[in-house]
């Protein structure tokens, strides 16, 4: 199940809260803003590992979304509109800048770098302290993350970070089951492959 | 992409997408398999990490400044609507969208300063639309000077140049991209390249000049 | 040329970094479109003349010649002296950088026409690697950027943005 799931039984839904946006209540929307808006930083800032850059994508997000809220029919949850919406606006962040020219989410070139041996941390000097091994390895995520193409960084977010089970994942991408399968799979190996020393050092 | 369907069936095993039966039959199945354990303990390993490591929700620096961000935005969108009458004379132009939005940054951003000086309009920063400053400590205000017919953006409480640094100016007279470097090589009218911009890995600019300009 | 010294200078800058060289890239044949073209520029405003004099300046060109005394309508210094200038293309799909000194940039996006004229930019105006402020604005012909930037020596450094008219 999504994260968001009514955390305080004193709280207003987001459907009436959604409701009241349509109608052009812009307080009820700075509702919905201050409750999602540390799970939206949290993804624009995921997927492009930059602070200002995040925040300003996550504000983009919320006003896309609100421009857009009139034709919300309210068939999926409003977080999940929400994370389709900051999706395509972090999407289209990245191919403005072109980085995909710039090889960040190039898999080829990604892949072309772990041969060569460009990713590795010092081999054979693992540190002592669990506390630093930690960082480190927070640090190697958080970058082997930036180097998934951004439809695969946008499954593997919603699964292992939102909880999203697949139909709900399906739902915020859109896309089918199937395609949903594939970039998990795919993303997971990824992963694997790219924080593969980290593994063999601790096994 | 040619998966076969077992790759997926751990995969759906691991995120809690079988139904019972097809559960048992998978854990009867990874019993005898040890190469097929190993794999799930891998892919058990790395979702773990992947959550301990990656939060679900992170503080948003400025909350509050956030949040009134967006409320100025969507001030501005409510004036954007068709308003047949902004074409002409004074009060058409006291409703376009600016001024909301000037009026609604000026109360954000300028709220406890002191007023500048005389030959600035009131509320009159209609060019500028919204400000960001991501320093703690760093002020921003704008407005339109009618006399010098200029917006004006004035940031206070930023450090100090230091007084020994030798600041050297450029005389760049165009700039070229080149998008698959992801940089912008400038050169002066003489056709020198003076200096390139370009990217880091933090994707913070990085400017390197050909010669060094402090000397 | 103008690549080998691109080239060469990314290069050094990744063996700075510790980082591989990048590759070598072909020769972009196409030229991006762009929206506009801006004039930007560091000014040094002082009221010492004797360190106003001391500063190299740079030859304004004639349709830019008036800002000092427009700034002089808006502070208080005695001299306002362009010390750096940087004429730029404003990049329809790309970030545009204006760079008067390598010690303060402003970095421009285009947003598209305003209304009524002018464009529509994102700006961010950096000193080194931190940004200082962030803005969306409209800059018109008719009415230049003056920002105030940090104090140095006896006075403070601006940083002017004008749209050049006619595009």
């Amino acid at each position: 199940m999504p994260a968001p799931a009514a955390p305080d039984p004193g709280e207003v839904p987001d459907n009436d809260l959604v409701k009241r946006c349509q109608a052009g209540d812009t307080r009820a929307f700075d509702v919905l803003v201050s409750r999602y808006r540390g799970r939206i930083y949290a993804m624009t800032h995921h997927m492009i590992q930059n602070e200002t850059e995040a925040w300003d994508l996550a504000q983009e997000a919320f006003i896309k979304a609100w421009r857009a809220l009139p034709s919300f029919k309210m068939d999926s949850a409003f977080y999940t509109w929400l994370y389709r919406i900051t999706h395509n606006v972090v999407y289209d962040w990245l191919r403005k800048r072109k980085l995909q020219a710039d090889g960040e989410f190039d898999d080829s070139r990604t892949e072309h770098r772990i041969a060569a041996g460009a990713e590795a941390v010092p081999r054979g000097d693992p540190a002592p302290d669990t506390a630093l091994k930690n960082a480190e390895l927070g640090r190697r995520i958080q970058s082997a993350i930036a180097k998934l193409s951004p439809e695969h960084q946008q499954v593997i977010l919603l699964r292992e970070v939102d909880g999203m089970a697949y139909e709900e994942i399906a739902a915020a991408v859109p896309c089918s089951l199937g395609t949903v399968m594939s970039r998990l799979f795919y993303a997971r190996k990824k992963l694997q492959e790219l924080l593969k020393d980290c593994y063999e050092h601790a096994a | 992409m040619n998966t076969p369907p077992e790759d997926y069936e751990l995969l759906r095993w691991l995120d809690g997408e079988m139904n019972d039966a097809e559960q048992d039959a998978f854990e009867a199945r990874l019993a005898a398999d040890p190469s097929l354990q190993a794999e799930a303990a891998l892919m058990k390993r790395l979702s773990s990490d992947l959550r301990s490591h990656l939060p679900a929700e992170m503080p948003v620096p400025y909350a509050d400044f956030f949040n009134s961000q967006i409320q100025v935005r969507l001030a501005q969108d409510e004036n954007v609507q068709p308003s047949p009458a902004v074409s002409g004379g004074w009060f058409g132009w006291l409703r376009l969208p600016w001024l909301t939005t000037a009026f609604a940054t000026a109360a954000l951003v300028l709220a406890g300063l002191v007023a500048w000086q005389n030959s600035t309009t009131a509320g009159g920063d209609e060019l500028v639309h919204s400000i960001y400053v991501p320093k703690a400590g760093v002020q921003a205000r704008s407005f339109h000077s009618k006399d010098a017919r200029a917006t004006v953006l004035v940031l206070d409480g930023l450090e100090d140049m230091p007084a020994d640094r030798k600041i050297v100016g450029f005389n760049i007279s165009h700039g070229e991209v080149d998008e698959a470097l992801a940089a912008t090589t400038l050169f002066d009218d003489h056709g020198r390249a003076v200096a390139v911009m370009s990217k880091d890995a933090r994707n913070q600019p990085l400017l390197l000049t050909t010669t060094n300009p402090r000397g | 040329m103008k690549h080998l010294a691109l080239v060469t200078l990314l290069s050094a800058a990744a063996c700075l970094h510790g980082q591989e060289p990048p590759p070598v890239q072909p020769l972009p044949v196409k030229k991006p479109a762009t929206d506009a073209k801006v004039w930007g520029a560091l000014v040094f405003a002082t009221n010492d003349d004797a360190e106003a004099a001391a500063m190299p300046k740079v030859d304004v060109p004639a349709e830019f010649a008036d800002i000092p005394a427009r700034l002089g309508k808006v502070f208080e210094w005695k001299r306002y002296e362009v010390i750096g200038q940087h004429l730029q293309d404003v990049f329809r799909e790309y970030e545009s950088w204006v760079v008067p000194t390598k010690d303060l940039f402003l970095k421009v996006d285009s947003k598209g026409p305003a209304e009524g004229g002018g464009m529509n930019l994102h700006l961010q105006f950096w000193r080194d690697q931190q940004v200082l402020v962030k803005t969306d604005a409209v800059l018109k012909a008719e009415s230049p950027l003056f920002i105030a930037g940090p104090k140095w020596r006896q006075g403070r450094l601006l940083f002017v943005l004008v749209l050049q008219k006619g595009r």
